[in-house]
């Protein structure tokens, strides 16, 4: 049976079972980090990744519904989230729009979800089931260590490269700065929570494992935006990926 | 390793930390300055992070178009917003008197 590890080991581990399925290395997070994505592509991008993170909120509302009373500062940290996405500043979804409009696609085409893949919708649909249904403890370590604490490293590379390969404007790209802010601190969090509360064998490996889930839904999602929207334009041998 | 210090009234609140720290995410997460620094949005926006830079600040890195426009001519008074800073040199920092009001979007 598996022992009960000590937090540096568990948050070791945790570390381990997102790094091991990064999307970093896909053919999309690839022709993105060299510069070779049309605005057209982009605006594909936008008019997925709102599908994704939009609802980031409502999943977190059901999260907190579900997490005991008794775990007070995971609740307050969970409605601090909910707050800071939606209203604390600008709504975190008007910026991805803002970034939409100047690639070229509209606040309509953005807000419409008939303009998502089937595997965003998947993507979706998971984040939504694992708020409503898994422990509250594991559905935090699922959404946001799993998927918002990796966002500042993503962004962190990508952003530099919006401004200087694509010749976004400091106010276009905002969206992805700000994320290095405030998702450092729902991730560090969200980190927190769950090694506090993650006190049994049985939890840290179920914790484990809606990681190394939510790492593949992560990289099954940015798979499909190849395939299907950038794949045709550009193939993988542009991209030096070829077997 | 950098070394932080936030002045407070007559207090002086000093810590040693790692080199690329951002005050407002340490503070986000309960890690000093928590609780003597003020902040909100997180986003350069709200200007409630703004501290007066005692000592150190020619080793800043130079404002960000979200500082310049949040705190216009208050950069000669010294002025940063914490929230987009991430240190890389020693900093003395204080919010005393400090108050700034963001300009209408």
């Amino acid at each position: 049976m598996t022992a009960l590890m000590n937090p540096d080991e568990f948050r070791a581990a945790l570390e381990n079972a997102i790094k091991g399925r990064s999307a970093n290395k896909s053919p999309f997070s690839i022709a993105w980090a060299t510069g070779k994505l049309s605005r057209a592509h982009l605006s594909r991008w936008a008019e997925n990744h709102y599908h994704y993170v939009g609802p980031f909120a409502d999943y977190l509302g059901y999260v907190y519904g579900r997490m005991p009373a008794k775990y007070q500062e995971a609740k307050d940290f969970l409605l601090a989230n909910m707050y800071e996405e939606e209203i604390g500043g600008d709504r975190h979804t008007d910026l991805l729009i803002r970034f939409a409009e100047a690639c070229g696609t509209t606040r309509a085409r953005v807000q419409d979800e008939n303009n998502m893949s089937a595997t965003t919708r998947a993507l979706q649909s998971w984040c939504y089931a694992v708020a409503m249904r898994e422990d509250p403890i594991v559905a935090v370590a699922g959404l946001v260590v799993g998927l918002e604490s990796q966002v500042p490293s993503i962004y962190r590379r990508q952003t530099p490269t919006l401004r200087e390969k694509y010749g976004f404007t400091d106010e276009e790209v905002e969206f992805f700065d700000l994320h290095i802010v405030s998702d450092e601190i729902h991730g560090e969090r969200g980190y927190q929570i769950v090694l506090e509360h993650a006190n049994t064998p049985e939890l840290q490996q179920r914790c484990l494992k809606i990681c190394e889930v939510g790492a593949e839904m992560r990289l099954l999602y940015t798979t499909a935006l190849y395939r299907d929207y950038v794949e045709k334009d550009l193939s993988l041998q542009e991209l030096d990926l070829a077997a | 390793m950098i070394t932080v210090q936030f002045r407070k009234g007559d207090e002086v609140f000093s810590e040693e930390l790692p080199e690329n720290t951002n005050l407002v995410v340490r503070t986000g997460i309960k890690k000093f300055p928590w609780p003597h620094l003020r902040y909100g949005c997180g986003m350069g926006k709200c200007g409630k992070c703004a501290c007066q830079v005692l000592d150190g600040a020619a080793a800043l890195p130079e404002p960000n178009w979200k500082e310049k426009k949040v705190l216009e001519g208050r950069l000669d008074e010294g002025l940063r917003l914490a929230c987009q800073l991430w240190l890389q040199h020693d900093v003395t920092l204080t919010q005393d008197g400090v108050s700034v009001t963001p300009p209408k979007p």
